[in-house]
C-alpha cells in the first residue's frame, strides 16, 4: 500500500480523526526501546526488554522484532476471536472472521513455540464495540490487516536470520490475502497500487496507540477484609 | 517437470564450464546456481478454530459510572446506579449477556446486576465498560447436596463439600458472578482466600456493604458440610485453596 493511499484508507476508518493525526505525530517520534509502546494514565503498558535473547539460536534485533510482530498477532487474533464470540455477525463476514481468526491465531502459536520464555505476554484489548456490530468491524478489520502488512514490510529487511525471514516472507502474503478479503467485504477495491510501501515502526507504534485498544488489565484481586455476610 | 529442470541445469553447467562445486549445487538444488530456500524459523499450524462457545462466558468491569436501563435507551427506566467499583475495592464486574445498537445508535450491552432483587438485568452503554475478558469455567453450588462442583469447558475439574445458609440466612438461589479474590486480610473467620459475589442476601439487607455473598474459608471446617452460614458458601480452608488454582474471576456461579 503507498503512502497516499494508506493516508486515504485511514481517513476512511478513523471514528474521530485520531488515528491520522497520532500517525502524523508518531513519524516525528524517536524510537522508544525494545518494541516503544506506551500508553498514558490506567491505560499504560511498557513492554519489557527482553534480555539475553537467545530464543533457538536468534540474534536479539530478531527476536525485537519477531516480538514486535507478535504484538501485532495478539492484536488481531484477540480482535477476530472477540468477534467471533459476540455472534454479532453474519454472512460472508461472518465467515471471513472465522476463518482469519483460525489463521491469526495459528500465527500466534507459532510465535510462542518459537519465542518461548522470550515472549512478550498478550495485552488486555479492549476493541470498544467494533467488534459487536457488522460495519465497525469491517472498517476496522481492513485497518488492521493493512497495517500488519506495511508492519512486517517494513522489518524483513531488518532481518539478521533468512529463515526467520523466510517465515515473515510466508506470512506476509497470507495477511495481505486478509486484507484484501477484508477490503473486498467492506466494499472497497482490493487491491489499488502496483507497489506497497512499508510502514515504519514508529509510524506502526502511533497508529495503534491512537486506537485505545490497549489497556491495562484490571485488577481483580484486593487485600481488604472481606465484608461478605459470612 | 523436476527432471526437465535438472536436465537444463545439467546443460547449462556444462555449457558454461561449471566447477565442481557448482555442479554439487546444481545436483542439490535441481536448479543452475539457486540455494535452496532456508526452512522458515516459524513452523505455522493447522488453524486454530474456537472452541463451540457454548461454555464461553463473557464478564468486564463498569469503566465509568452508569446508569443501568430497563432496555437499551436513555429514555427507559434506571434501574441501578453501576460505580466503577465494587464494595471490596476492586473493580465493579459485571457478565455479559448481549449487545445491540439502541435508538440513539449507540452499541447498548445486556448486563447482570449486583442488584437486589437477585437475577437483575440491565442495559448499559458499550462505551462505559472496559475490556472484554471470558471463561470457560462454571461454578455450581448445591444446597441441597452441599456441594460445590467447578467445569471447565463442561467437564468437572474440582468438587468439595460445602457449608450455605441456614433456614434464616438463606443462601440466594439463582445466577452470579465471581467478581473478586481477595488475600493476606489476616481473618480466620474468612479463611486465606475469600471470592466476592455479585449474589446478595435477600434477608440481610442491611448488612454493610449490601450483604453481598461471598465463597470463603472456615475456622470451623467441623461445621461443614451442613447449613451453618449466613449466606456465605463456606469451604474447608484446603478445599478452597484448590479451588482458587482452577477458578478464574468471572466464573459464572449457579446457585440452586
Amino acid at each position: 500500500m503507498s503512502t497516499e493511499s494508506f493516508d486515504r484508507f485511514l481517513t476512511a476508518v478513523d471514528r474521530d480523526g485520531a488515528l491520522a493525526e497520532t500517525r502524523a505525530r508518531a513519524e516525528t517520534t524517536t524510537r522508544r526501546g525494545l518494541l516503544g509502546w506506551t500508553l498514558a494514565g490506567a491505560g499504560t503498558l511498557v513492554l519489557a526488554r527482553t534480555a539475553d535473547a537467545r530464543a533457538a539460536g536468534l540474534s536479539a534485533s530478531d527476536v525485537d522484532i519477531l516480538n514486535y510482530a507478535l504484538v501485532l498477532e495478539y492484536l488481531q487474533s484477540s480482535f477476530y476471536t472477540e468477534a467471533e464470540r459476540s455472534g454479532a455477525l453474519t454472512g460472508k463476514t461472518a465467515t471471513a472472521a472465522r476463518v482469519v481468526g483460525a489463521t491469526e491465531r495459528a500465527h500466534v502459536k507459532a510465535f510462542l513455540d518459537l519465542l518461548k520464555s522470550q515472549a512478550v505476554k498478550r495485552p488486555t484489548f479492549d476493541f470498544q464495540g467494533t467488534t459487536e456490530q457488522q460495519r465497525p468491524f469491517l472498517k476496522t478489520a481492513v485497518a488492521l490487516e493493512d497495517l500488519a502488512v506495511a508492519a512486517y514490510k517494513g522489518q524483513a529487511p531488518k532481518l539478521k536470520s533468512n529463515a526467520v525471514l523466510a517465515a515473515a516472507v510466508g506470512i506476509h502474503s497470507v495477511e495481505a490475502r486478509h486484507a484484501a478479503w477484508m477490503r473486498a467485504l467492506f466494499g472497497i477495491t482490493p487491491a489499488v497500487n502496483a507497489f506497497d510501501k512499508p510502514a515504519s515502526r514508529s509510524s506502526v507504534n502511533g497508529i495503534v496507540t491512537s486506537t485505545h485498544f490497549i489497556v491495562a488489565k484490571p485488577k481483580m484481586r484486593g487485600r481488604g477484609k472481606p465484608s461478605f455476610t459470612g | 517437470m523436476a527432471l526437465a529442470a535438472a536436465a537444463l541445469a545439467g546443460l547449462l553447467s556444462a555449457g558454461l564450464g561449471a566447477s565442481h562445486r557448482d555442479k554439487q549445487m546444481t545436483a542439490s538444488t535441481g536448479l543452475g546456481g539457486l540455494r535452496a530456500s532456508p526452512t522458515p524459523a516459524l513452523r505455522i499450524g493447522r488453524p486454530q478454530r474456537l472452541s463451540s462457545g457454548r461454555y464461553v462466558s463473557r464478564w468486564t468491569v463498569v469503566r465509568r459510572p452508569t446508569l443501568a436501563h430497563a432496555r437499551p435507551s436513555v429514555r427507559s427506566a434506571a434501574v441501578a446506579e453501576l460505580a466503577t467499583s465494587a464494595p471490596e475495592g476492586t473493580p465493579n464486574l459485571l457478565t455479559v449477556l448481549r449487545a445491540r445498537p439502541g435508538a440513539d445508535r449507540r452499541l447498548w450491552v445486556e448486563v447482570r446486576l449486583p442488584t437486589l432483587p437477585n437475577g437483575s438485568v440491565g442495559w448499559v452503554p458499550r462505551q462505559s465498560l472496559g475490556p472484554y475478558q471470558a471463561v470457560e469455567t462454571h461454578l455450581v453450588v448445591d444446597r441441597t447436596r452441599l456441594r460445590a462442583s467447578l467445569y471447565r469447558a463442561g467437564r468437572m475439574v474440582f468438587s468439595a463439600p460445602v457449608g450455605v445458609g441456614t433456614d434464616a440466612w438463606p443462601t440466594p438461589a439463582g445466577e452470579f458472578t465471581v467478581r473478586s479474590q481477595l488475600t493476606r486480610y489476616a481473618s480466620p473467620f474468612y479463611g486465606p482466600i475469600a471470592f466476592g459475589t455479585t449474589a446478595r442476601s435477600a434477608v440481610l439487607t442491611d448488612w454493610p456493604d449490601g450483604g453481598f455473598v461471598g465463597i470463603h474459608g472456615t475456622n470451623a471446617p467441623e461445621l461443614l458440610p451442613g447449613h451453618v452460614s449466613h449466606g456465605c458458601i463456606r469451604l474447608r480452608n484446603g478445599d478452597l485453596l484448590r479451588l482458587a488454582r482452577v477458578m478464574p474471576i468471572g466464573t459464572p456461579v449457579t446457585i440452586r
